[in-house]
């Protein structure tokens, strides 16, 4: 008996081995798939650890991992990652940066992923950014645009009937405005770090302006540019702006007007969000930006894009495809106050009736996307330096934009 | 023989080492700047001096250049005029000694970033703490918003700069003073030297090769220093207040040119190998000459 016991022993010991061995390559086999996700606000983690939780269950054999990395570093953290071959499956991008990106051949193209089904869930206007020679090389997964913020008390005490509807308006509201001392300021002018130069351009687009002209050479140095920097400089004078603009970032400018010290700033629809929990009895409204003749808005995308090199292709697809149903997609938009970028999502009572997200609905038809040329962010830092030098008073307009112009063309080798 | 050769064979490992960790990265260096290379750091082709030329046209590195000169004289000039006296200080036994210690080295506790994210808190021109200081202190009428130029927002850079090596050098400083025995003091006192004269004579002399150690240190921790620019300015407004490892920075992270910040790197690292191998020579030969 005992030598039969012992061989079956073995045979057991042999079997249960290789079922482990089995087990263990079975386990290797589900896919692992990592994502670089862009932390828009706190909530931005623990949204896209929920997508990940529900995918996984309903897909065992996949292995999401979600890397949260806050905006500023994003673009470093990403290219470092793919300079050391250590990049994720799948990262949420700047639009912008999706050109060069493609020109080094490191994103992979998804249509033959996609079917029209899939292509119709999109409103056309913010996929067309991530297409690139008839390639959709990424899908929209943010969306926004910009509109004016007006305090309304602030206008009521300077006698001002409704937010303006030019910038000729807008100088003589910001004055009237400004004139009522005790630290308020008429129009919230950025002037520092990222966006400085759209904050720019916003004046520009509505004189009639435009970044690049039609030949592709830079447009900065057009009559609408200067006009543009001219009101904007005569408003800095006339003590129209909050002071000491060249220090105040976007941020800045958002917490002066939460403070209800600004009349009136520029910016996106996230700052709905941030009153409704920061200043709640702040009595404002939403405006389209004034016109100057023409009128323009800023549009960005945000594009999550697959890298070429992901040997798991078909999983990140997957997961692609589940976030992008338009349940998630409402619940992403909501929380994060962006503009929605799915058509079923955009027909949601939440984003029909909102009086603020109506407005920047309103003016999306009008939207102009950061040009897609290689090198946009250095042409981007031309343009601020030389707004920079215009708002200190160390150059004229005319001069700096002048400079700006040749100096961009030179990089875009015009 | 072998014995004359044997003290070079204790020092290769170390010496291995340090090629390893120091010729490493250098070598990585002068390819990524000889060659054109894209945003991601894959080398695509050899582009000979490209690289070098372009950052010598660029009107922003002479700039930058010099601003690192006026930025590592200030921090480091005004850190040791300041460390000294501090330390002498110190250095007297008195009541709560121990305490002003503890307060100087502070600064070294916290994290530089830390330190330039609670500065720029303070110099905000609407709500920071400084101006409200110096407007109770009745010294501005109006708030200043220091970082709106640069005119103002250098100045106070290097006064963070300052503030937060002056715990290093006063350490060293410290140091140096412990190792001076105090019987020569007695003596001098008792020839009749007044405090200025002991100090003159016998504390400078012999503090001179802390003040030399203290002073090359400081030069490269400064001449390399990032976070308090960076936070508080990022280079601007209008870069006027970029110094190279800012302006190596953006040309390398935000405008994808890993070969021109290749370039700048390597002209930094050029830049304080010969200052600091002048200095040793310097001091070497005013020894010799003692």
């Amino acid at each position: 008996m005992m030598p039969l016991n012992g061989r079956l022993a073995a045979q057991i010991t042999a079997a249960s081995a290789a079922a482990l061995l089995l087990g263990g390559i079975a386990t290797a086999q589900a896919a692992e798939v990592r994502v670089t996700v862009a932390e828009y606000s706190s909530a931005t983690g623990p949204y896209f650890q929920e997508a990940a939780a529900a995918f996984e269950a309903a897909n065992p054999d996949t292995d999401i991992q979600i890397e949260v990395v806050p905006w500023d570093v994003l673009l470093q953290k990403l290219t470092t990652d793919i300079s050391g071959n250590a990049n994720s499956d799948l990262a949420i991008i700047g639009t912008r940066w999706l050109v060069d990106f493609v020109e080094q051949d490191v994103v992979s193209e998804l249509d033959s992923f996609m079917d029209d089904d899939f292509r119709n869930r999109f409103i056309a206007t913010f996929l067309s950014p991530s297409v690139m020679g008839g390639k959709t090389y990424g899908l929209p997964i943010a969306a926004s645009a910009r509109a004016m913020y007006y305090n309304k008390d602030l206008l009521a005490q300077a006698n001002v009937d409704g937010p303006p509807a030019t910038w000729d308006d807008l100088v003589t509201t910001a004055k009237a405005i400004s004139a009522l001392g005790d630290n308020t300021f008429g129009y919230g002018l950025q002037g520092n770090e990222i966006e400085t130069d759209v904050y720019f351009y916003y004046a520009m687009w509505a004189f009639g302006g435009s970044i690049l002209n039609d030949d592709g050479s830079s447009g900065v140095d057009s009559d609408a540019a200067l006009k543009a920097a001219t009101l904007y400089k005569s408003l800095i004078d006339d003590g129209s702006t909050q002071p000491g603009v060249t220090a105040n970032t976007r941020e800045d400018v958002q917490n002066l007007f939460k403070e209800g010290r600004v009349g009136m700033m520029i910016t996106a629809p996230f700052l709905s969000s941030q009153i409704k929990t920061e200043a709640p009895d702040l009595n404002y409204g939403v405006a389209a930006i004034p016109s100057g003749g023409a009128n323009g808005t800023y549009g960005v995308t945000d594009s999550i894009v697959m890298f070429d090199n992901s040997e798991v292709k078909d999983d990140a697809w997957a997961f692609l495809d589940f976030i992008f149903q338009d349940d998630w997609r409402s619940k992403f938009t909501r929380t994060e106050g962006f503009l929605p970028v799915n058509v079923a999502v955009s027909q949601e009572d939440h984003f029909q009736n909102d009086e603020d997200l109506k407005v920047f609905s309103a003016v999306l038809p009008d939207a102009r996307f950061a040009p897609v040329i290689a090198g946009w962010e250095e042409v981007a830092d031309t343009t601020v330096r030389a707004l920079q030098r215009i708002y200190l008073g160390e150059a004229e307009p005319a001069e700096a934009l002048a400079t700006a112009a040749s100096e961009a063309n030179r990089i875009l080798g015009k | 023989m072998s014995s004359r050769l044997a003290p070079a064979y204790l020092i290769l490992p170390s010496f291995f080492l340090a090629a390893f960790i120091i010729l490493f990265p250098l070598w990585d260096l002068s390819q990524l700047a000889t060659h054109n290379v894209n945003r991601f750091g894959q080398i695509r082709y050899f582009s000979g001096f490209e690289n070098l030329l372009a950052v010598l046209d660029d009107s922003l590195f002479y700039q930058s250049l010099w601003r690192t000169v006026l930025w590592t004289v200030g921090v480091v000039g005004g850190t040791i005029l300041l460390s000294f006296p501090i330390a002498l200080i110190l250095n007297e036994d008195f009541a709560g000694r121990g305490l002003a210690r503890v307060i100087i080295m502070l600064p070294w506790s916290v994290s530089l970033t830390m330190t330039a994210i609670v500065w720029r808190w303070s110099l905000n021109g609407q709500f920071g703490l400084l101006n409200k200081t110096l407007q109770d202190l009745g010294i501005i009428g109006e708030p200043i918003v220091w970082l709106a130029s640069g005119a103002t927002a250098f100045p106070m850079q290097i006064a963070i700069g300052i503030l937060v090596s002056i715990p290093f050098a006063v350490t060293v400083f410290l140091g140096g003073l412990s190792s001076i025995p105090a019987d020569i003091y007695e003596a001098a006192r008792v020839d009749g030297a007044s405090p200025w004269q002991q100090l003159r004579t016998l504390t400078l002399p012999l503090m001179r090769p802390f003040i030399n150690i203290a002073l090359v240190l400081n030069v490269i921790y400064v001449f390399n220093s990032f976070p308090i620019i960076w936070v508080l300015t990022q280079g601007g407004p209008a870069n006027q207040t970029d110094i190279l490892v800012t302006y190596l920075y953006k040309l390398a992270f935000r405008f994808g040119k890993m070969g021109e910040a290749s370039v700048v790197s390597l002209i930094m690292f050029a830049l304080l190998l010969a200052i600091t191998l002048l200095y040793t020579r310097m001091v070497i030969r005013d020894e010799q000459t003692r």
